[in-house]
């Protein structure tokens, strides 16, 4: 199972990275805070290119150096965290995406570091810093970049059809059907059930939320009307062969984006890297749009990714370590360089108003950034569970093993929820309503 | 344990041959040495084995009986504790019906696998050890040359080869016969894709360790035969099938007993057909899944204390046969 | 003839040579060859292809970018890949002389020495052979971090070394080329233990140690999931965890399926030399080293 994640994206954006790289390192650094002992910092990421950022904050840092590690992808990382913490053995930092945050939690491996960077808050979104402190006062990680769902089309194929981005999920539904019938090796796009993170970032977007707690008990919401709604949504597109049910993250999933299968991707702000890595002969033929709404008028978004970067609760120098998430995440040196070196979309609002943002060269949209950060600020909030790796894993074998019918999705969304509940069950936690 | 972890090509190898090695009528024991010395020989292997085995099959056995304990919401710090399960971790594999489909699976491959694979590798040799038959020495090291692959990496380049965007088989089929491509990840065509890793790897394997039970055979017996007038494969089926049955059952033993810890192949498989093998695929899948991806130590101990039992009484049989036969004659 | 597998060519005793070939034979044989190599020969014509190339060009047309692939990747995260192909040579090397030694000692132990708990300390290492290894791996995984190895060579060195299947190997080797008496004829002359083993065990043993040697060989140049579990840094990977975190990369960037095509290409190439280079010196039958 594959659960794209911003910096996924971003691994495929080398080339793009490559095209920014060598006018980062402007000089200008802040004087080390704690001068008084040297110390050595390890520190996990999967975000493309970091040892170069990680240079340069060596290179200003004489007392704080960083030794890096490139780590697997977000879910093999997370399953060697949370081994090595079981071993007291993890890293002082992580890169740790949202939805793993709560997982981390709940097993104590990460450490509180509200006193030495709960100033920043002011520079997120409320939603995204809501992630990193799971509504608590600790704050456990700082955002590093946001992934707000959007519409990627192909402008071409929509002209040649004379098709309308559509604004609505029953005008996507409607064209959809239209221009597979106009052209039956063409399809709209790919259905969003093969993906976990993409389906859940869907349903956030209908309204539902897949985990909530109050008081000590948690409640799981997997199949509630709003995920039904969505899954039914999508069965019944399958099932017209109004899109394609192939799985995605694969070799002929990428194909049929480079060989314009696909007339559109809905896909995080992280596809343009994406797609410039896998459909690099399509450059100049996408263009982004809101994601199409459950009503007209609505303008909701849900995420697909992101993460933070954490501080590990075997770390013996968290201070140092805050300091250094801070610089990374949130200062503009930090942010800049991360931007240009690593190709993510950053979560920091400064950075995102940020003057030095790279011109988004594989679309050819000269106002990406601005809509990015439109659509950032209007993401739907949510809550993630202590066992979301569960129900991914879950999700991708349920949707997989089922007939591809409404009926099918919606019993297998079925199944995940009760899944679900009987893994935290087991695993101790306390759910209710069920 | 590297030994443990590679997968059908191994086990049967020298052993079976081996079988044929024993000193039937050999040394008695000439023993009065200081009684410190055979100790001292076997010490390191001890030491090594009580670290890398014994131990943490100790530890795997206490984590089986432990769960952890949420307080809350599960969040706060200190808000899991490991308690004491007794039981409970064996009950919930007792009952978990996904555990037991992966085990059946695990037998059902192996039901298409061992079959395939034996048949082929006793036509091989029987072929290999027949007379008038040419490119006998590159069709040996040909068809063993698959041994060399790691299981890993050859399931990877299967896997890839089974991928539609570009399957050789799919578009040689499609230039040749014009056939709509197979979808090699579907439900049921998916055990055969995967089991054909197994027989690609395995094959070569248990074909020389056949061939060498072959070649070890007294040629007087077909020579007889061969006067008599019977030909080449009446001499194979009728002659020498009877004689290295044997080393047939042997190594479909071990086979079998490899097939319940099959985790490379379709762990690879897995990766690349995202949905065609699930994480459960296997009861050794669903031992990893449930370790690292759920992170539930204890239920993944239970399980694999469970698996290593269900391994135990294959084994035992296994043993039981092969000790018998080969160190009969030693020192006691 | 007992060393099984690894004797590949060594059976040269073919019957006089017949006048007509058996034609079905012959083919079932080829056919089965074809079936063998298909892979091999497909990776080596992928390896040669750029991206666009794999999936437009027919499967068994070569590319012309073999060089060109062979720079990515040896460019590829620094020269990466050269550090795995070095890490798996020393985990290889290293594991299976370590074992072949092991198993040496204790097989010769085991066959020439009676002494008490014998049996039962036989059973207990062969037991050993029949348990999976992802059942061990995370209290393996929590001992070698409390010893402070986790993520170090010796972490995937150490549980290498001991090989129930060696032992069990070396075992039968040591029964049946060494004979009692002459042993005892070197005890006669006041050799010890030690030294009798050294001088006159071992040599004799040699070709069954080097059987053990190379079976631990691939089965370590086989391993994944050891490795897999106890390292985190690239830099300690041996082939197999490097190339399946490249193929895991590659779901997003296909780029990488050139790089791990030929990889993997390059990753069983010195496997197969090894086979070719120790076919010729496995000639000698295990029958040669024992004084019958």
């Amino acid at each position: 199972m594959k659960f794209p994640r911003s910096a996924k994206a971003a691994v495929c954006a080398l080339a793009a990275a490559g095209l920014a790289a060598g006018c980062s390192s402007s000089g200008s650094s802040a004087p080390s805070a704690n001068s008084t002992q040297k110390v050595t910092l390890t520190f996990w990421s999967w975000v493309p290119n970091m040892q170069k950022v990680v240079n340069v904050w060596n290179a200003s840092h004489p007392d704080i150096q960083i030794k890096f590690t490139e780590a697997a992808g977000g879910d093999a990382e997370l399953a060697k965290l949370l081994t090595a913490g079981k071993a007291k053995d993890m890293p002082d930092m992580a890169q740790i995406e949202y939805q793993s945050l709560p997982t981390m939690v709940s097993n104590n491996y990460l450490a509180d570091i509200s006193s030495y960077d709960a100033s920043l808050k002011s520079d997120y979104p409320s939603g995204l810093w809501t992630q990193v402190t799971l509504g608590t006062s600790a704050l456990y990680g700082v955002p590093q970049d946001a992934a707000p769902l959007a519409f990627f089309y192909r402008t071409d194929i929509f002209k040649n059809h004379h098709l309308a981005v559509p604004t609505t999920w029953a005008q996507y539904q409607q064209e959809a059907v239209q221009l597979h019938k106009d052209d039956p090796s063409i399809y709209m796009g790919d259905t969003a059930t093969t993906d976990a993170g993409l389906f859940a970032g869907l349903t956030q977007q209908a309204g539902a939320q897949w985990w909530s707690a109050s008081g000590s008990s948690w409640s799981v919401g997997i199949d509630s009307p709003a995920a039904k709604q969505v899954a039914s949504y999508w069965g019944n597109l399958v099932q017209e062969g109004a899109v394609d049910s192939q799985t995605a993250w694969t070799a002929s999933w990428d194909k049929s984006f480079s060989s314009g299968e696909y007339a559109s991707w809905i896909a995080a702000v992280w596809a343009p890297g994406d797609l410039s890595s896998s459909a690099a002969g399509t450059s100049g033929k996408w263009a982004m749009a809101e994601l199409p709404q459950w009503s007209a008028g609505q303008d909701v978004s849900g995420a697909w990714g992101g993460s933070a970067t954490s501080v590990t609760a075997d770390s013996k120098y968290p201070q140092q370590a805050a300091q250094f998430i801070a610089w990374l995440n949130q200062s503009a040196q930090g942010t800049n360089l991360l931007v240009q070196d690593g190709s993510i979309y950053p979560a920091s609002l400064s950075a995102e108003s940020s003057s030095s943002l790279p011109a988004q060269t594989f679309m050819n949209q000269p106002d990406f950034y601005t809509l990015a950060k439109q659509y950032s600020s209007r993401t739907a909030a949510a809550t993630w569970g202590p066992d979301v790796d569960v129900a991914y894993s879950d999700f991708s074998d349920d949707f997989a093993s089922t007939v591809k019918t409404q009926a099918g999705y919606l019993s297998a969304l079925g199944k995940l929820q009760s899944s679900v509940v009987a893994d935290m069950k087991s695993s101790g936690f306390t759910v209710s309503g069920s | 344990m590297t030994t443990a972890t590679s997968s059908v090509q191994h086990g049967p190898a020298a052993s079976v041959s081996l079988a044929r090695r024993g000193r039937p009528g050999g040394g008695r024991g000439w023993s009065p040495s200081p009684r410190r010395t055979p100790y001292a020989f076997i010490a390191p292997a001890v030491v090594l084995f009580a670290a890398v085995f014994l131990v943490p099959l100790g530890w795997t056995i206490y984590l089986s009986t432990q769960k952890t304990q949420v307080q809350g919401l599960g969040l706060g710090a200190g808000a899991r504790k490991q308690v004491s399960a007794g039981f409970a971790n064996y009950t919930a594999v007792f009952q978990d019906g996904e555990f037991w489909q992966s085990v059946l699976r695990a037998l059902l491959y192996g039901c298409i696998l061992i079959p395939v694979m034996l048949g082929l590798a006793t036509v091989f040799a029987l072929i290999l050890d027949a007379q008038r038959v040419r490119f006998q020495r590159f069709g040996r090291i040909a068809i063993f040359l698959p041994y060399a692959v790691p299981t890993l990496i050859g399931s990877m380049i299967w896997g890839m080869m089974y991928l539609p965007a570009f399957s050789p088989i799919n578009s040689t089929l499609h230039a040749l016969f014009g056939v709509q491509g197979i979808d090699f990840f579907g439900q049921r065509t998916v055990f055969l894709s995967v089991a054909n890793i197994g027989v690609w790897g395995g094959t070569g394997f248990n074909m020389m360790v056949l061939y060498t039970a072959l070649r070890s055979l007294p040629q007087e017996a077909y020579e007889a035969a061969r006067i008599d007038g019977a030909n080449e494969r009446q001499i194979a089926l009728r002659i020498k099938l009877p004689m290295i049955r044997p080393a047939v059952i042997m190594t479909a033993i071990f086979s079998t007993i490899a097939t319940l810890q099959v985790f490379n192949e379709p762990y690879a498989m897995h990766q690349i057909s995202y949905g065609g093998v699930s994480t459960t695929w296997t009861p050794l899948m669903t031992v990893y899944r449930d370790t690292y991806t759920a992170n539930d130590i204890y239920l993944g101990a239970a399980e694999s204390v469970v698996i290593a039992l269900l391994m135990f009484v294959l084994s035992v049989a296994v043993l039981r046969l092969t000790n018998r036969q080969i160190f009969g004659g030693e020192a006691r | 003839m007992s060393i099984g597998a690894l004797t590949i060519a060594s059976q040269g005793t073919a019957p006089a040579k017949p006048r007509r070939a058996a034609l079905v034979p012959t083919a079932v044989l080829l056919l089965g060859a074809v079936y063998a190599l298909l892979p091999i020969a497909w990776v080596l014509i992928a390896a040669s292809k750029t991206n666009t190339q794999l999936d437009s060009y027919a499967a068994f047309r070569p590319g012309g970018s073999f060089l060109a692939n062979f720079r990515n990747l040896t460019s590829y995260d620094g020269g990466v890949f050269w550090t795995w192909m070095l890490n798996t040579a020393l985990y290889a090397g290293g594991g299976a002389i370590l074992s072949a030694l092991v198993s040496a000692l204790t097989g010769y132990g085991f066959a020439k020495y009676r002494f008490r708990g014998k049996g039962f300390l036989f059973t207990m290492i062969l037991v050993g052979m029949l348990v999976p290894a992802v059942v061990l791996a995370v209290p393996q995984y929590l001992l070698v971090a409390k010893i402070g190895l986790a993520n170090t060579y010796w972490a995937v060195l150490i549980p290498s070394i001991i090989s129930p299947y060696g032992i069990y190997l070396a075992r039968i080797y040591a029964g049946a080329s060494v004979p009692d008496e002459v042993l005892e004829a070197a005890r006669m002359d006041g050799s010890g233990e030690w030294r009798t083993f050294l001088r006159i065990g071992v040599p004799m043993m040699v070709p069954g140690l080097v059987t053990i040697f190379l079976f631990q060989f691939v089965a370590i140049w086989n391993n994944f999931l050891l490795p897999w579990l106890m390292l985190s840094s690239e830099n300690k990977y041996p082939l197999t965890v490097g190339l399946f975190t490249l193929l895991d990369a590659g779901t997003s960037q296909p780029a990488l399926y050139t790089l791990v095509l030929l990889g993997s290409l390059l990753s069983i190439l010195p496997l197969i030399l090894l086979f070719f280079l120790l076919q010729r010196f496995w000639r000698v039958d295990l029958g040669a080293g024992s004084v019958k």
